[in-house]
């Protein structure tokens, strides 16, 4: 029997989130018999400004739930739409992007629907009955977790940055609009003021990522990653570690509560692998390892194992590039 | 009246000091347990809300609440030391082997027969153990009530409203809200140290303990029962390539090697 996959379409700045995309394609990667349809809720404006990239998007039916409330994100008002419309939708599997407004939102609605959801997976699988089989780090990313649940449709937010984007040449063929009768208002609560942040470019899918861990020793030491990158014209990265000592900034952190990434070559300076920074890393094509310890976990996991001083093959190779 | 709030807390094990036996499985024993740091934050909002509405003369009234077993009585006593005037533990073997649907419907319930006429509910945005950060929303959900999550701070509070700093990757919101309320907080690194009363306080505190039948809990929605999601299998995260190894003690050469590969990258995207 083949399974239906609901995915919902997160609308960010007047942007589809790219997790919807990851997500699309790793279900057709697991299942490429499932019909997967999608469900975005926006505004009647949101809805034809949108309406080239959506038609992009490899799915069989796009379910546009519209309504003037919807045109910010407000978590209870989303819920109440979005779960009235799977009640009477009956997806096998439904699918969120794991971003702070879908680790909000899917909750509430799984509440609603008193359905089980599994939060943040890296990984993902349809067995034949069609159940969803969810992995994800659990214990600090310690552990990893695979998870079923016995309610439907299985339900799980998914991690950007976990599954990679494939492109497709099959787009979507029917736009459906929905108008909810009751779209929540009750539920609104007031913003006041709010100051959007800039918005950080995108780095975790650069063709050359170089980061840094421990092994570095110093500060000092660390400073010569973002030399290296400027030279190379690579983007920096961080080991949670390296992070928390003030080496660098948060928003580069790899792993599993930093980013996951899925660059062509990573390259890690004095990075000892521990679990919680290989669930990040493991999208990447090539990995080269540089440690002076030859039983490191990361020495297995990569490509390249080179064994040696992390920050003297680092200041050779400012040497030679520059 | 009373302005109730209620903290949900959590102990959880100190996952910064996890080993493995040599099952592939989480060494239990000796693992220290601590109060999720995110809760602590939460613990420091409720105090906060306190210190400004007493002074407006309302009477504000903190109760801990957490779920777990007979010794998670600890936790509530930390709570109570570090400022919260109460604890309730939720304590049942039914209550075992809750996910975060169903801990979300103990927690609700406890709080729609203890407290019903609560004003706020404060929660750490996720636990450090299991980082789901399902269990407020849920809920909130299940007690109809609205919810501000990513709060870092209260900006402004009186009987009839309160205002929030939200912080997202985003956006810093200020968002305006009525009561009743739930908040869940993503400080995770607040310290508070309990003074001599407060630990004189917890000492003599009796935490009241609370089984299903207490709570009116429904059997089929508490504990592995009332449980959608089970965990299918447990492994430690291991990739394993298969992995050229490079030992050469001259550093230079070994950043030639590096230079090759950036090149060949570079080269294959033309």
């Amino acid at each position: 029997m083949c399974s239906t996959v609901l995915v919902y379409i997160e609308i960010n700045n007047k942007k589809i989130e790219k997790v919807t995309e990851e997500i699309i394609s790793k279900i057709k990667s697991v299942n490429e018999n499932a019909e997967i349809n999608g469900v975005l809720l926006c505004d009647e404006k949101t809805k034809s400004e949108l309406s080239d990239d959506l038609s992009l998007l490899p799915l069989n039916k796009i379910y546009v739930l519209t309504d003037s409330v919807f045109d910010t994100f407000q978590t209870c008002v989303y819920a109440k739409s979005l779960a009235e419309f799977v009640r009477n939708n009956c997806p096998d599997i439904l699918l969120m992007g794991a971003t702070e407004n879908g680790r909000d939102l899917a909750p509430r609605t799984a509440s609603m629907l008193d359905i089980g959801l599994t939060a943040d997976c890296t990984d993902i699988e349809i067995d034949e009955q069609n159940n969803l089989l969810a992995t994800r780090p659990t214990y600090g990313g310690k552990m990893m977790a695979t998870i079923v649940s016995k309610t439907r449709p299985n339900f799980a937010t998914i991690r950007p940055g976990a599954f990679k984007t494939q492109k497709s040449d099959i787009s979507t063929n029917e736009v459906v609009t929905i108008h909810p009768e009751n779209p929540g208002i009750e539920y609104l609560y007031e913003v006041i003021n709010c100051t959007p942040k800039p918005q950080i470019e995108d780095w975790t899918c650069s063709e050359i990522i170089v980061s840094g861990g421990l092994g570095l020793k110093s500060k000092d030491n660390f400073e010569l990653i973002y030399k290296l990158c400027d030279i190379i014209h690579a983007k920096p990265a961080a080991t949670r570690a390296a992070i928390e000592l003030g080496w660098a900034e948060p928003s580069i952190q790899v792993g599993q509560t930093g980013n996951s990434i899925s660059p062509k070559l990573y390259i890690a300076f004095g990075i000892s692998g521990a679990m919680q920074h290989m669930v990040g890393i493991t999208n990447s094509d090539k990995i080269i390892a540089i440690n002076t310890d030859k039983n490191a976990p990361i020495m297995k996991a990569a490509d390249i194992a080179i064994v040696a001083d992390a920050e003297l093959v680092l200041k050779s190779l400012i040497k030679h590039c520059s | 009246m009373k302005f109730n709030i209620i903290v949900c807390i959590k102990q959880v094990p100190d996952t910064s000091d996890i080993k493995w036996t040599k099952n592939n499985t989480i060494q239990r024993d000796g693992l220290d347990s601590i109060l999720n740091p995110y809760d602590v934050g939460a613990i420091q909002l409720a105090k906060n809300v306190k210190y400004i509405l007493k002074n407006r003369n309302i009477d504000v009234e903190i109760t801990a609440v957490t779920m777990g077993p007979p010794q998670a009585e600890n936790v509530l006593k930390t709570a109570i030391a570090m400022g919260c005037d109460k604890g309730a533990l939720l304590t049942d073997k039914k209550f075992s082997g809750a996910d975060t649907l169903a801990t979300a419907y103990t927690l609700s319930q406890f709080i729609k027969e203890v407290i019903p006429d609560f004003k706020m509910i404060i929660c750490g945005q996720q636990a450090i153990d299991g980082d789901t950060a399902q269990t407020p929303s849920s809920m909130a959900e299940k007690l109809n009530i609205n919810q501000i999550t990513s709060v870092v701070a209260l900006k402004e509070i009186n009987e009839a409203y309160s205002l929030w700093i939200k912080d997202t990757k985003t956006a810093t919101e200020e968002i305006k809200s009525g009561f009743p309320l739930l908040i869940a907080t993503t400080l995770s690194n607040t310290e508070i140290i309990p003074n001599i009363n407060g630990y004189i306080k917890a000492q003599k505190a009796v935490i009241d303990a609370y089984d299903a039948n207490k709570i009116k809990a429904d059997n089929s929605k508490i504990g592995l029962s009332g449980s959608p999601t089970q965990v299918k299998k447990a492994f430690k995260y291991e990739i394993s390539r298969d992995t050229m190894i490079l030992e050469d003690n001259n550093i230079d050469n070994c950043a030639e090697f590096i230079i090759n590969e950036i090149n060949k990258c570079r080269e294959n995207n033309v």
